[in-house]
């Protein structure tokens, strides 16, 4: 199909980061917290992962399944939360910074 | 009397140790107000037939509590006579009866706090990164706030 020649915004390339690559331009260490059902499908609480600079909610996750194929199962009842702030897995763009903290955030069950 | 030493506060808690009806009351309890409200959460010894063993609360423990300070800071905007407020959640282990969260809010008069408590209970099922697995004799279970926007509900 034709594109209308105009897009919302160019679509990130997710193509995942090489390791040992100087791709720092495109590529950031984030931390990764998982959480209650999260952490037990991907059998552990932290580590750091490589992931496109800027990349959406939707890929985010799909990058993190990549590495834990289990945690697919629960996609439709997660969301994550980047910097400590909600976010939909969907098409929000999101842009990373080194250190920056993602929690994969099942349903909350406090009080 | 100086009234104005007595700063509103906000006293938030996540611990493994067992919560405190006394501490948390005298906490909030000011010298110049009338009304405390309390809630108080504790563990059932039953769920749908089964026979409940204990609870397990686990937290995004940095954002929970960013989480609840918010609640404080709109629990003041909603009613700017509250004066002081504590929350206290356990973590960890908590045992059938004993108490998972422990709300309190002083006011000067009991419309205000009795509100704000029922708020702030409310508000953190929804929007707090806490999570509890309900342990029964065979199996368990991580259970799911209604209240949480993302949960699948009998689908």
């Amino acid at each position: 199909r034709l594109s209308s020649g105009r897009r919302r915004h160019r679509e990130p390339e997710a193509e995942g980061c090489p390791p040992g690559v100087g791709g720092s331009m495109r590529c950031q260490q984030v931390s990764v917290l998982y959480f209650a059902r999260s952490a037990e499908l991907a059998g552990l609480r932290s580590e750091t992962l490589s992931v496109p600079r800027q990349i959406t909610s939707l890929q985010l996750w799909e990058e993190i399944v990549k590495v834990h194929p289990r945690l697919a199962v629960i996609q439709d009842q997660v969301i994550l939360a980047v910097r400590q702030e909600y976010v939909l897995l969907g098409d929000q763009l999101l842009v990373l910074q080194p250190g920056d903290e993602v929690a994969i955030i099942p349903p909350i069950s406090g009080g | 009397m100086d009234e104005s030493a007595d700063m509103p506060k906000d006293f938030i808690k996540l611990k493994s140790e067992k919560l405190s009806v006394d501490e948390v009351s005298e906490i909030v309890i000011s010298p110049y107000y009338g009304a405390v409200s309390l809630f108080i959460g504790t563990t059932r010894n039953n769920f749908e037939g089964k026979k409940v063993i204990h609870l397990e609360y686990e937290a995004y423990t940095s954002m929970a509590e960013t989480k609840i300070k918010k609640i404080c800071r709109d629990v003041r905007q909603k009613w700017p006579s509250v004066k002081h407020i504590a929350v206290h959640h356990r973590l960890g282990v908590v045992p059938v009866t004993e108490a998972s969260v422990i709300i309190a809010v002083s006011s000067p008069h009991r419309a205000e706090s009795l509100e704000a408590v029922t708020y702030c209970i409310n508000t953190l099922k929804a929007s707090v990164p806490i999570w509890k697995k309900e342990i029964y004799e065979d199996e368990y279970s991580w259970k799911e706030n209604k209240e949480c926007f993302w949960a699948n509900s009998e689908k």
